[in-house]
């Protein structure tokens, strides 16, 4: 009878364990409140577990009665680990730097109070989305910008490029004296993606900025001589040689450093490369940029308005969530360190560059003047998060496109298999 | 109550957890997963409704399918023969109880314990642009430029059937080492008195006595490549342009892309069939084989 007892405590201190261990989280709890809210945040090298941990208590500072448990998004995919929690009705109360659409048809998201964003933000529209405001635009990015080598450029006696043909004549020169004119991250379908969603902005969005808006409307295809011809110009590329080879097997990492060593000559990229955690002061020196080129040599700004927190409506604390989100938007700080080490452009209105302590490169500064200047921006293809933001899944179609370009020269095809995906996405 | 009865009531807790956590953790995922499959239900909605047999009617009407079943059942016959074989040679190379023996079979299972995710990195980084295998083949001369390994479709399904063998022979190994050393010495030696060389004695000894060990190891190397995800997941991310999706693959974006719980419930059971299938009969024709042997 001992021995079945002591089975039996066995049993139940496994059992017991179990649940225990089944009860851990990965969250980490700041505050002492009676509103329990959970944060979903991502890790990268420059927004590291400390910068969220200091940018949460600091948001608390004002409000005594929240407590925040920081959830981290095991991949830099947010927007699935969002959804893979609300499967398991764990959708946290904010959620930082999700894309938006994906979760308004099922009403996941509150939208914030326009008087709030109009008294803040220099465009406190530029994320709206049929009316609704679901991530603070506080900050923006050019994506992509053309980043080319300085002295690659001087020693090969190139010119920087303002229309296309002037940048198919710098890939020629580049690739007949054996330097790579183009580094791409092939190997990450996003990467991959932005000689694509130069093209799709500056030549497409260039010409028809509502675009995206009369493609939603069944107004316009990408089997249209518009963006066949953006589809065409991008199977160039690869036709004329432009990327490395094995461009389809670098990586997000080597791409950059490849292009820093002087292994390439130009990289399409999004600004957040002017950010420290990309580029040293030094190496910024010898880095200039130039907006996608044109065919007319008109300068076409692919323009993202970005932001972070966006709240949750299944909430049961909507009201503290908010507020939390509002006070960690507006956190000087936050934006900061977006700024030195993501490059980001700050939005916020009243507030210019100079009235942020930061410390940023003359790279940063040239592009910047991309934002501040009168010129013609566009949305960014496939990355803004406001009515031009892509039905949901066409991202990754655009980006499994691109590199499908490196193998298959048939553009008419792939531009109605966009089309067929584009209709399905949206329940055509 | 004998003290054998007390004994096994006394077992029956223990028994009771097991078959608890096997509940939870593979019955009720595997009929919510079957559940569902009939649902148009969306990882965003709370509801959903019964769509009758429609996911499956569109599953096999997606080219999608087809197209990962492919690549799917490519690595599989790749990864299958090569790691038996391979598994197989490196057992008889190593069977031998000396202790460098034991030490070298340590080394070769290593790659098997390691998680795919990191087994996944680690060949990234060998594979990449300028990794260890493009240096090495270049500074031997045998290539000029750098060999895009995970850029084109065909040298990509080429390096995930090598990574994913890289690891299952492993497994082999052990699997065909445990068989060969539970090989009567006795079997060999008479066969050494009637004149048996080497080879004859593979096949007429070796290989029927460790016909167990194939079928163990083929039925498994079966299941972990059809089922395969994490490798791809980190090496390729099912590019370039989708050749490298598998049917795991294309079963998580549906589902988190695509937010069709529903249909991916569906393919799930179309792979969940998929794999039973192959494994009950390559189960059933080796033990055939085992009888014949």
């Amino acid at each position: 009878m001992t021995r079945t007892r002591r089975t039996v405590g066995l049993a139940l201190a496994a059992l017991g364990m179990t649940a225990a261990l089944a009860g851990c989280s990965t969250t980490a709890s700041t505050g002492s409140g009676d509103a329990d809210l959970t944060f979903m945040v991502f890790e990268t090298p420059a927004l590291g577990p400390e910068f969220w941990d200091q940018s949460i208590e600091n948001a608390l500072t004002d409000l005594p009665d929240v407590t925040v448990n920081k959830i981290v998004s095991p991949g830099g995919d947010r927007t699935a680990y969002a959804k893979q929690l609300q499967a398991s009705d764990q959708f946290p109360d904010v959620l930082a730097s999700i894309t938006p659409r994906d979760f308004l048809e099922a009403g996941l998201l509150e939208p914030f109070d326009q008087d709030w964003l109009d008294e803040n933000f220099i465009l406190p529209e530029a994320n709206d989305i049929d009316g609704g405001t679901y991530i603070p635009p506080t900050n923006s990015q050019v994506l992509p910008l053309v980043f080319y080598n300085k002295a690659l450029f001087a020693e090969h006696g190139v010119e920087v490029p303002e229309t296309w043909a002037e940048f198919v004549a710098a890939i020629e020169k580049f690739r007949a004296a054996d330097v790579t004119p183009l580094e791409l991250a092939g190997s990450e379908p996003w990467a991959a993606s932005m000689p694509l969603v130069g093209l799709s902005s500056a030549d497409v969005l260039g010409q028809d900025p509502e675009w995206i808006q009369k493609r939603y409307a069944g107004e316009v295809s990408f089997s249209d001589p518009l963006y066949v011809g953006a589809l065409e110009k991008a199977r160039d590329l690869v036709e004329m040689e432009a990327y490395d080879p094995a461009a389809l097997s670098v990586d997000y990492a080597t791409a950059n450093r490849n292009f820093l060593d002087g292994k390439s000559a130009m990289y399409p990229m999004g600004s957040w490369f002017t950010g420290s955690s990309y580029i040293t002061p030094e190496q910024a020196e010898n880095i200039g940029a130039f907006p996608w080129p044109t065919d007319d040599g008109s300068i076409v700004v692919p323009f993202n308005v970005g932001g972070t927190t966006a709240v949750s409506s299944q909430s049961e604390h909507v009201d503290e969530a908010t507020s939390f989100a509002k006070a960690w938007s507006l956190d000087p700080a936050n934006l900061t360190v977006l700024i030195e080490t993501d490059g980001a452009y700050p939005m916020f209105k009243d507030r210019s560059i100079e009235d942020f302590d930061v410390s940023v490169s003359g790279l940063y500064l040239d592009t910047y003047a991309y934002v501040t200047d009168e010129n013609s921006k566009v949305s960014s293809f496939g990355w803004v998060n406001n009515n031009d933001s892509l039905a949901p899944g066409m991202n990754d179609a655009l980006y499994a496109l691109s590199q499908a370009l490196f193998s298959d020269g048939d553009v008419a095809a792939q531009a109605a298999q966009l089309d067929k995906e584009w209709d399905a996405a949206v329940g055509k | 109550m004998s003290t054998r009865q007390r004994s096994r009531w006394g077992l029956a807790p223990i028994a009771g957890i097991a078959i608890i956590l096997y509940a939870a953790f593979l019955l009720w995922p595997l009929v919510s997963s079957f559940v569902t499959s009939f649902t148009n239900s969306s990882p965003l909605k709370a509801t959903s409704s019964f769509v009758g047999a429609d996911n499956y009617v569109e599953l096999f009407q997606d080219p999608r399918l087809y197209r990962t079943l492919g690549f799917t059942l490519v690595v599989v016959v790749f990864v299958t023969v090569v790691s038996n074989a391979l598994g197989l040679l490196f057992a008889l190379l190593l069977n031998s109880p000396s202790r460098n023996y034991r030490v070298m079979r340590t080394l070769v299972f290593i790659p098997q314990v390691l998680s795919g995710v990191i087994v996944a990195f680690i060949w990234r980084s060998v594979l990449n642009q300028n990794g260890l295998l493009n240096s090495t083949l270049q500074s031997m001369g045998l290539t000029d430029e750098a060999v895009s390994w995970l850029g084109t479709p065909e040298l990509a399904t080429f390096s995930i059937c090598v990574v994913v063998s890289w690891m299952t022979i492993a497994f082999s190994t052990v699997v065909y080492t445990a068989s060969l050393q539970s090989v009567p010495s006795e079997l060999y030696e008479a066969a050494r008195v009637d004149g048996a060389g080497a080879l004859s004695r593979f096949r007429n000894v070796t290989f029927p006595m460790i016909a167990p060990g194939v079928t163990i190891s083929v039925t498994l190397c079966l299941i972990t490549t059809l089922k395969l995800y994490d490798i791809i997941a980190v090496l390729t991310g099912g590019g370039p342009a989708n050749s490298t999706q598998s049917l795991a693959f294309f079963l998580v974006e549906v589902a988190f892309t695509e937010n069709r719980f529903g249909y991916s419930s569906a393919i799930a059971m179309f792979l969940l069939l998929l794999t039973a299938v192959v494994a009950y009969s390559s189960t059933g024709l080796l033990r055939r084989r085992e009888a014949h042997l």
